[in-house]
C-alpha cells in the first residue's frame, strides 16, 4: 500500500481539512453522552450513584442562574491566580539568581528536587496548623506547587542561554542588567513559559485537592460537600467544569501567550537552540 | 531535570569558584548531603530561635525520635508499604491497559485525532476531582484509592503511547512489511521500540500526578498509606509525625522517580530515541 | 553530550544494564523491595522466637496473650484484633487477650515484627 494510495483512500472517506475531520474530536464526548443516556434509560440506576444527563444539565443551569456556580468558580480561580502569581514571580526571580550563579544552582539542586517531590497537598496537614483552613492554606499549596516547577525551568532556561550572546551585549557596552533584559530573559522565556504552563496544570489539580480536604468555598469544596448528601449530579457537574476550566486555561490563555512571546523573540531562540 | 545540567555553558561567575567548592564537587555524595545538612541546621535554628510551640513546628531531634518510634512500632513500614503497593499496582494496570489501547488508537489516524481532545479533557479533570464520586461508588476502601490512581496514571500513558506511535515514520513499518514481516513482528520491532521513549515519558508524568493523587486519596479514604499517616497525625496535633511522614513521602518519591523511572527513560531514549535526538 | 555520545548508543541492552543507569535502577528496586517486603521477611525469620514454646506446634485454636514492649495505639489494636476474638487486656495496656486463635492465624501473628511475645493464656 503506497502512501499515495493511502491519501487517495482517505480523501474519499473524509476530506482531511473538511468538516468531518474537525468534528471528529467531538465523537468520544458524544459517545459517552449517548451511552450514559441509553444506559440510564435502560438500567435506571439509583440517582445517587449515577444521575441522568438531564439532572446534571439542570443542576448546572440552575446554579449558573442563581449565581452560586459563578461564585464558586470565582473563589477557586482567585486562589489559583494569587498562588500562581506569587509562585511565578518568586520562581522566576529565584530561578534567575540561581541560574546566573552556577554554584548556587548546584547547591540548591538536591533541595529543590526534594521539595518538588513533596510540593502541594503534602504540606496540607502541617500548614493547617499555621494557616488554618481557608484561602490562605489553598494559596500556600498552589504557591508551593507552582514555585518549584517555575524555578527549575527558569534555572534551566537561564543556564542554556549561550554565553556568546551575553558577551556580545557586553562588548557593545551593555551592563549586567542590560544583558539580563535583552538577552537572558528572552532566551530563557520558552523554558519559563513551559514551567508556567506545567506549574498551572499541577497547581489547578493541587487546588482542587486542597479544597476537597478543607475550604469554605470553591469548586473542590462544592464537590466534596455534595458527596455528603449523595448528590452525584453536583459532583459530576463540578468535575466537568473543572476539566473545562483546565482546558480553557491551557488553550485560550497559555498557548496564545506562548505563541506571542516566542514569535516576538524567535530570532534569539533559533540561535539559542543551535548550541 | 537538574539545575546544573547545562553542559555547554561556562561558569557564569568564575570568581566564586573556590578551592573548597572545587574539591566538594568531586564528591557527589557530599554534594547531595551538604545542602540537606544545611537545611537541617536552618530548621533547627528556626525552631530554637523562633520559639515556635510544638503544635506548629518541632525540632529535627523531635522528628528523628518520632521516626525511630514509628519504625519500631511497625507503623511506617506498613503505611509506606501500602502506598508503594497501591502505586505499583496502579502503574502495572495502567501500563497493561493503557499501552495496548494507545497502540490500537495510535495506529489509526482518525481514532487518534478523535481521542486526543477527549484525553486532554480527562487529564484536566484530575483524579482527585473524581474522589467524592468514587467514594460514593466504592466506599472508603482501597478500591477507591486504586481506581483514582489508575485513572490518574492511565490518561497520560494512553495519550503518550498514542503520540509515540503516531510519531513513528510510516516508512519504517512499510520497509519491514515489504520484507514480509507479520503484524506481530511489526509491533515488536517497530512500534514498541519506537513508541517506548514516549510511553516512559508518559509514565513519568503520570507518576508525578499519580503520587500526589494517591496521597490526597489516602488523606480522605483513611485506610492506611502515608497520606493517612500525615492526615491522621494532624487530628492529634502530632507535628513530629507529620514532618516524618512528609520526609518519608519525599524520599520515597525521589527513589521511585530518580532511581527507577528516570534511568529507564534515559535507557529507552538512548537506545531507541536516536530517531528524534 | 548528545545521544550519539551516550555509552548506550552503540551498545546492546545487556551492556546498558551494567552502566550508570542500570546501577541506579538496581539500587532503586532494592530500596523499594526492602521497604515493602523487608519487615515482612524480618518478621518471618524471627517468628519462632516470638511464639511461646507451648504454642509452637499448635493444631487447634488456642487462647493467647499478645505482648508488645511498647504502649500501643489504635493502629495496633486494630491489627491484633483481626487475629482472634479480643477479650480485653491482661493487666496492662500492652497485653492483649485473644481467644480462639486458629493455628494459621497464630503463625501469621507471630510473623509481625512489632509483636514482642505471644504467650498462652492461663
Amino acid at each position: 500500500m503506497s502512501l499515495q494510495a493511502t491519501s487517495l483512500r482517505s480523501s474519499t472517506l473524509f476530506s482531511v481539512n473538511g468538516l468531518a475531520w474537525r468534528l471528529l474530536p467531538a465523537l468520544p464526548f458524544a459517545l459517552v453522552l449517548i451511552v450514559w443516556m441509553l444506559g440510564w434509560a435502560a438500567l435506571h440506576p439509583n440517582k445517587a450513584t449515577l444521575p441522568p444527563v438531564s439532572d446534571v444539565i439542570e443542576v448546572v443551569w440552575a446554579r449558573m442562574r442563581d449565581g452560586e456556580l459563578p461564585s464558586q468558580i470565582a473563589a477557586s480561580l482567585t486562589r489559583l491566580c494569587l498562588g500562581a502569581g506569587v509562585g511565578i514571580l518568586t520562581g522566576v526571580i529565584g530561578g534567575f539568581i540561581a541560574g546566573l550563579y552556577r554554584n548556587v544552582a548546584e547547591f540548591l539542586n538536591p533541595l529543590v528536587v526534594f521539595f518538588n517531590a513533596i510540593s502541594g497537598i503534602v504540606w496540607l496537614p502541617l500548614m493547617i496548623g499555621w494557616l488554618g483552613i481557608g484561602t490562605a492554606l489553598a494559596v500556600f499549596v498552589i504557591w508551593n506547587t507552582v514555585f518549584f516547577i517555575v524555578f527549575q525551568n527558569t534555572v534551566l532556561g537561564v543556564q542554556l542561554v549561550p554565553e556568546v550572546l551575553e558577551q556580545g551585549v557586553r562588548t557593545l557596552g551593555g551592563g549586567r542588567l542590560e544583558t539580563i533584559r535583552s538577552v537572558i530573559l528572552p532566551g530563557a522565556l520558552p523554558y519559563i513559559l513551559t514551567g508556567v504552563r506545567s506549574g498551572l496544570g499541577f497547581g489547578w489539580r493541587a487546588l482542587i485537592a486542597a479544597e476537597l480536604v478543607g475550604a469554605p468555598d470553591g469548586l473542590g469544596q462544592m464537590i466534596f460537600a455534595a458527596a455528603d448528601y449523595h448528590r452525584s449530579d453536583i459532583i459530576i457537574a463540578g468535575c466537568l467544569i473543572i476539566g473545562t476550566i483546565a482546558i480553557a486555561m491551557d488553550r485560550w490563555l497559555l498557548i496564545p501567550i506562548e505563541r506571542r512571546t516566542i514569535a516576538r523573540w524567535g530570532l534569539v531562540l533559533d540561535t539559542g537552540r543551535k548550541s | 531535570m537538574s539545575l546544573a545540567s547545562a553542559p555547554s555553558v561556562a561558569a557564569k561567575s568564575p570568581g566564586s569558584a573556590s578551592v573548597l567548592g572545587g574539591a566538594l564537587q568531586n564528591l557527589t555524595g557530599l554534594r547531595i548531603l551538604l545542602p540537606f545538612a544545611v537545611l537541617v541546621a536552618v530548621w533547627w535554628a528556626i525552631k530554637a530561635g523562633g520559639d515556635f510551640p510544638d503544635n506548629l513546628l518541632v525540632s529535627p531531634l523531635q522528628a528523628w525520635n518520632a521516626f525511630v518510634l514509628l519504625v519500631s512500632h511497625g507503623v511506617i513500614a506498613e503505611y509506606a508499604s501500602t502506598s508503594l503497593t497501591m502505586l505499583g499496582i496502579a502503574a502495572f494496570v495502567s501500563l497493561a491497559v493503557g499501552v495496548p489501547i494507545g497502540f490500537v488508537v495510535g495506529v489509526n489516524r482518525y481514532a487518534a485525532h478523535a481521542l486526543e481532545g477527549f484525553l486532554r479533557f480527562l487529564q484536566g479533570i484530575s483524579g482527585i476531582a473524581w474522589l467524592p464520586l468514587a467514594i460514593i461508588w466504592f466506599g472508603f476502601s482501597h478500591t477507591t484509592t486504586l481506581v483514582i490512581v489508575i485513572y490518574t496514571l492511565i490518561v497520560p500513558i494512553l495519550f503518550n503511547t498514542m503520540v509515540g506511535v503516531r510519531a513513528i515514520p510510516e516508512s519504517y513499518a512499510l520497509a519491514l512489511r515489504s520484507l514480509g514481516a507479520s503484524r506481530l513482528r511489526l509491533v515488536v520491532d517497530v512500534y514498541l521500540p519506537g513508541a517506548l521513549p514516549s510511553i516512559v515519558v508518559g509514565l513519568r508524568l503520570g507518576m508525578g500526578y499519580g503520587w500526589r493523587a494517591l496521597i490526597a486519596a489516602e488523606m480522605l479514604v483513611r485506610k492506611g498509606g502515608l497520606g493517612d499517616l500525615i492526615f491522621g497525625a494532624r487530628t492529634f496535633g502530632q507535628i513530629d509525625r507529620i514532618m516524618v511522614g512528609m520526609i518519608v513521602i519525599g524520599c520515597l518519591y525521589i527513589v521511585v522517580d530518580r532511581l527507577i523511572i528516570q534511568p529507564i527513560e534515559n535507557l529507552t531514549v538512548a537506545r531507541w530515541g536516536l530517531l528524534r535526538k | 553530550m548528545t545521544a550519539a555520545d551516550h555509552p548506550a548508543a552503540h551498545g546492546r541492552p545487556s551492556r546498558l544494564l551494567l552502566g550508570r543507569d542500570g546501577r541506579k535502577i538496581a539500587i532503586g528496586v532494592v530500596l523499594i523491595v526492602l521497604v515493602v517486603f523487608g519487615p515482612k521477611f524480618y518478621g518471618m525469620a524471627t517468628a519462632n522466637g516470638r511464639l511461646d514454646s507451648t504454642l509452637r506446634g499448635a493444631v487447634e485454636p488456642r487462647n493467647v496473650i499478645v505482648v508488645l514492649d511498647f504502649m500501643p495505639e489504635r493502629f495496633h489494636n486494630e491489627r491484633i484484633a483481626a487475629y482472634g476474638t479480643f477479650a480485653g487486656r491482661d493487666g496492662a495496656l500492652n497485653r492483649y487477650r485473644l481467644r480462639g486463635v486458629s493455628p494459621g492465624n497464630l503463625r501469621q501473628h507471630a510473623e509481625i515484627p512489632w509483636v514482642a511475645r505471644i504467650e498462652p493464656m492461663k
